[in-house]
């Protein structure tokens, strides 16, 4: 017990008070506004559903991974997600390695009712034989770095590894249809999970005074506040979730407030996730063109002259070898401009045509089935 | 017989290193180290007070706590954190903080081979990082075996998997030493030339395995070189750790 002692950061009573009457004046201790949300910055690691998210000092890892399972009897259907969290020990000196404690079974449960029960991620899609086999997806969330508001955090590593991430395509063969085949990523492209809306979660905390609360709290403000309530809605302006479990009470003016408040940083965290997400796919998408790197055909460069009236100077500086360096220079302007300009459907036609007979011409020769990035 | 390997490397040369101290904030010490695509986290919390029950309370002791990417932890990673306890624990210098425990943490953040060598060479530079008292620091590497009897340095998980037998072996780092010759050598043996582990798979013949020991001696001394310019100590514009 001696040990557990020593692992406990305690908050001297000096930073509680110097935060508490900062807070009086509307002062944060880092400088932030009240309402303000930390840098939050989302990278991608190596492989495809795996996003790591920094908010602040916070640290968030998310893991999505696919499995091959049974339906559950009443649901024959539909594919199962699930969520698993890990408070791993490096976060904080507290967290103990082992059971989850009840702030990680909470932080889980919040997510996942934001993400399941609000139905954002498409189930009905992973069914592959009714009854028979079904796609189980499984999300590892590793907190490694507990800065404050981990379950925001939490919720945006979530999101974003399931947007990236792509699972194998398989199909239905065999004598009477029954038996399935799931195809490795080499020979078919891996399709991404159908994702109908994002569930921002926005944490607010409330001090003892009753018109102080801020968003986004830090780990020292999470020490010292009274209470704390997590919104969880999308740019739809449907509320998935809240959570506000016991601390102290607030009236119901200013959880309406929060709510409000709720919706505009919600709007900007999905507007800088789908930014984000699109980026990587773009970056994925020009990865896969330089790796098959085939001799191009003549009828490929009868579409030539059309793609070249809509090229951009580029200013990559990357080296393509080949005949396919002039395809894809060609091809990465008119991704930047289908970005920009969504409505402009000829292009996004052009950029799938190159695309599919890129493919046709691969050294292996067999027909590969390739879903342009920018055209989704 | 000269082998292709996928990434084009040579049998003798190892994947792209690169090592970031200090990129946690709670920890007390963190380092993430990458070999190629491998990239593994270590954070690493102490000296904390006591320790556990069959610790020598004479002793610190060292607790490895190892987080796989996705799934239980199973039987696998139990042994890695025996193997990276043991390592660390002759590395460490014990007899100063006695009755303490001090707490490795390893997170995986992405296999392809050679997982415990950079796991080992990831909490080595956590442990320096966090300020905890080492005898010498320690290098990993892995060297493995193929059917024809090539033998190659740092594989990536396809060539581990193909591969006869593999060796993880982890040796002390070079010494730079300001004192005359003699005061490195332990019983007439050199002391870079020391052995700390060694964990094999597969079946090899004794001269095999020597001859990794040889290859993977020879190549340690450049990863020694390159943890040494790493854990040089950083200019006064860094933060202090307070709090």
């Amino acid at each position: 017990m001696e040990q557990r002692l020593a692992n406990t950061w305690r908050m001297t009573v000096n930073e509680k008070k110097f935060i508490e009457s900062a807070l009086l004046s509307g002062l944060r201790v880092d400088g932030r506004n009240v309402y303000d949300y930390r840098k939050l910055s989302i990278n991608f690691g190596k492989e495809d559903g795996s996003a790591e998210v920094h908010l602040g000092q916070t640290r968030v890892m998310g893991f999505v991974t696919s499995q091959l399972v049974q339906p559950y009897r009443d649901r024959p259907n539909e594919g199962s997600l699930s969520i698993f969290t890990e408070f791993s020990p490096m976060a904080d000196p507290s967290f103990e390695p082992g059971r989850p404690g009840e702030f990680a079974v909470e932080l889980g449960r919040v997510i996942d009712r934001g993400l399941r029960e609000s139905r954002a991620v498409d189930t009905e899609s992973l069914c592959i034989l009714a009854g028979k086999l079904v796609w189980a997806i499984r999300i590892d969330i590793h907190i490694l770095d507990n800065g404050g508001n981990l379950v925001d955090a939490a919720n945006v590593a979530a999101l974003a590894a399931l947007l990236t991430f792509r699972r194998p395509e398989c199909s239905l063969g065999g004598e009477n249809g029954q038996e399935v085949i799931v195809h490795p990523p080499e020979a078919r492209e891996p399709l991404p999970l159908i994702i109908h809306h994002l569930p921002i979660a926005v944490t607010f905390a409330f001090f003892s005074d009753e018109s102080t609360l801020v968003v986004d709290p830090t780990h020292q403000e999470e020490a010292v506040m009274a209470g704390r309530m997590t919104a969880t809605l999308n740019t739809n302006g449907d509320i998935c979730a809240i959570q506000k479990a016991g601390g102290e009470g607030v009236p119901q003016s200013v959880i309406m407030h929060c709510l409000r408040i709720a919706a505009t940083k919600a709007a900007d965290i999905t507007v800088k996730i789908r930014d984000t997400v699109e980026a990587y796919n773009t970056e994925r998408a020009l990865r896969k063109i330089k790796r098959h790197s085939a001799p191009v055909a003549l009828d490929v460069s009868g579409t030539g002259p059309n793609v070249r009236k809509n090229q951009v100077k580029s200013q990559d500086q990357r080296k393509v070898s080949g005949s396919v360096g002039s395809q894809v220079d060609k091809l990465k302007p008119s991704n930047e401009r289908n970005d920009s300009d969504q409505s402009n459907d000829i292009e996004g036609k052009m950029v799938t045509k190159s695309f599919e007979q890129g493919g046709t011409n691969s050294k292996d020769g067999k027909p590969r089935s390739f879903i342009g990035g920018p055209s989704s | 017989m000269e082998i292709d390997r996928a990434d084009g490397r040579s049998p003798n040369q190892l994947r792209p290193l690169s090592c970031s101290r200090g990129v946690l904030n709670r920890a007390h010490g963190s380092a993430s180290w990458a070999q190629g695509n491998t990239q593994v986290l270590a954070a690493v919390y102490g000296p904390k007070a006591g320790t556990k029950k069959n610790e020598d309370p004479e002793k610190a002791s060292v607790e490895v706590i190892w987080k796989p990417k996705t799934g239980q932890i199973g039987k696998q990673e139990k042994e890695f954190e025996m193997v990276l306890k043991r390592t660390l624990q002759s590395i460490c210098i014990l007899t100063i903080h006695p009755n303490t425990t001090t707490s490795v943490i390893v997170q995986v953040v992405h296999d392809d081979g050679a997982l415990l060598p950079c796991a080992i060479n990831a909490s080595c530079a956590a442990l320096v990082d966090a300020g905890i008292p080492l005898k010498h620091l320690a290098v990993a590497i892995c060297c493995c075996l193929a059917e024809s009897g090539l033998v190659m340095l740092d594989p990536t998980k396809l060539e581990e998997e193909k591969m006869k037998a593999f060796v993880y072996m982890v040796l002390p780092n070079s010494i730079l030493s300001v004192l005359p010759e003699e005061s490195s050598s332990v019983k007439g043996e050199q002391m870079d030339h020391g052995l700390i582990t060694s964990v094999t798979h597969g079946v090899m013949s004794v001269d095999d395995y020597l001859h990794c020991l040889e290859r993977g001696r020879a190549a340690t001394s450049k990863m020694s070189d390159f943890l040494r310019r790493n854990l040089q100590p950083r200019l006064s514009s860094d933060s202090s750790m307070a709090g």
